[in-house]
């Protein structure tokens, strides 16, 4: 067959996505060196250390971690609503849209096969009643709605939990401060389950060999036909070409 | 040789004229309503009943060898210095979150109003740096008050401390080794006062951490199976019926 290349991506997008992704490595790195305290520290205890050197101590890490987050929130409210009939609205609809049956079934066996095998999923979803298909999916397959929706919930709580951390001192009163103090807690958590998360985004795009087309689309826009059929059958069938 | 700054009160020669609190007050701009240091009176009733006296127990904050309220603080904010033992506060990292207030057994810290972020005794830094002593020591007219560094072996405290008569005055259940040792009769030796970790505090310590760093490696085992698969199965491909995918699941 002749293989196309089919467009997946504009310019504003992948812009958006690598702005994205560097604000957020960046706040992972500077936000994990703010936890010096020993008792909470995940990684390991020299990381704190060597971002205060390299920033130069605590109050310009918090300083330069908080700018970025303002910078990484403001660009995308900008983006959000600017594009709110382009980009948002079409895109939040095709996250949170899952057709049960077929989602469920395509988590269940993709995962099995991304571990084990073609074979032994084939093999193991016997059990539960099903062929070994794997169900064709849309522009994002399950997982990857799945873990959008996971992405911006957690974007959402790191933002809120960042303001109200932000604004303590200049803002609150000493009543208000347990509300900073959960703040904390909490905006650690949704760091760690956005990374966890991430994780697995950043396998399947830049390691899995699967997927090496779709990195590829984000850096120039386009898929080939194959993997378009192939990995999102039913966007493919929908695409003119 | 790095110091260890530390206080020994003389509870006999207090006489509760409380010229170190505004001594204090002035010298750290302390704001209205707060204070970086006290001196305890004797609950004169019970002196009455049952006869046992009791004398004026000034205090600040202690500078303890092991701070709660630096196990409180996540960011490191509120730390010890390594140059002279005393716990310090980083006005610019610190954001006012006030884990660290319940933290400490001697309620030394108080939430600044104006700045918003905590505050406390620090042996007067500024009056320090400048060659003097802290304010509330120059200033007591009795000198109930002994300022100097431990590590120093001809330093007065140091010498007070030797005779084996002064006291810590902890609470047995958060003994956080303070450094500020009383002579005299200070009253019991037993802070009432427990150091509280802040519940937001405890929940990530305790609870949060864990889940979290369990979460986080569950899915980097997942991402390890897949990777170990990828290099297991290099050719993993669909059965041939399965070419074309399934539209009716």
């Amino acid at each position: 067959m002749h293989n196309r290349m089919i467009k997946r991506h504009d310019q504003p997008s992948i812009l958006i996505h690598w702005f994205n992704a560097a604000c957020w490595f960046f706040l992972l790195a500077t936000g994990l060196g703010l936890i010096s305290n020993p008792a909470l520290q995940p990684i390991v205890q020299w990381w704190p250390k060597l971002m205060r050197d390299l920033f130069g101590g605590g109050a310009a890490l918090l300083k330069v971690h908080i700018i970025v987050g303002v910078v990484w929130a403001g660009i995308w409210l900008i983006f959000i609503i600017a594009g709110i009939a382009r980009y948002t609205l079409p895109f939040l609809k095709q996250i949170m849209t899952y057709k049960l049956p077929r989602d469920i079934q395509w988590m269940i066996k993709k995962n099995i096969q991304m571990t084990l095998g073609y074979k032994n999923m084939a093999r193991m979803v016997k059990l539960l009643g099903w062929n070994g298909e794997i169900p064709d999916q849309g522009f994002y397959n399950a997982g990857q709605k799945a873990a959008a929706v996971g992405m911006i919930a957690g974007a959402v709580v790191l933002v809120v939990t960042g303001v109200i951390m932000a604004i303590s001192k200049v803002y609150l009163s000493s009543a208000q401060t347990p509300l900073v103090q959960w703040s904390i807690t909490i905006h650690y958590m949704a760091a760690a389950v956005t990374f966890g998360i991430l994780l697995i985004h950043i396998y399947m795009a830049a390691i899995s060999s699967e997927e090496r087309p779709a990195f590829i689309s984000m850096f120039t826009g386009e898929v080939p036909e194959e993997y378009a059929r192939h990995h999102h059958k039913l966007w493919y069938e929908k695409v003119d070409i | 040789m790095e110091k260890k700054l530390a206080m020994v009160i003389d509870s006999f020669a207090c006489i509760d004229c409380k010229a170190c609190q505004a001594a204090c007050k002035e010298a750290n701009k302390v704001p209205k309503g707060q204070w970086r240091n006290w001196i305890k009176t004797p609950d004169v009733e019970a002196v009455a009943k049952n006869g046992k006296r009791m004398l004026f127990q000034p205090g600040n904050c202690m500078q303890c060898e092991k701070p709660t309220c630096v196990e409180a603080c996540p960011t490191g904010a509120t730390y010890k210095d390594p140059l002279d033992g005393t716990v310090r506060i980083d006005r610019r990292l610190c954001i006012g979150c006030g884990q660290c207030l319940p933290a400490c057994p001697y309620g030394a810290r108080y939430r600044h109003p104006e700045l918003k972020v905590a505050d406390k005794c620090d042996f007067c830094a500024e009056r320090r740096s400048n060659g003097l002593e802290p304010a509330c020591v120059s200033t007591c007219p009795n000198k109930a008050r002994v300022f100097g560094d431990l590590n120093d072996s001809g330093s007065m405290v140091r010498k007070l401390l030797e005779t084996g008569n002064a006291v810590q005055i902890v609470n047995n259940k958060s003994n956080t080794d303070p450094h500020i040792y009383y002579l005299g009769d200070p009253g019991a030796k037993d802070w009432p006062v427990k150091a509280q970790m802040p519940s937001a505090f405890a929940f990530w310590k305790n609870l949060a951490g864990p889940v979290m760093k369990g979460f986080v490696g569950l899915s980097a085992l997942g991402v390890g199976a897949m990777l170990v698969k990828q290099f297991m199965m290099p050719n993993d491909t669909p059965n041939k019926k399965d070419e074309g995918g399934n539209k009716d699941a």
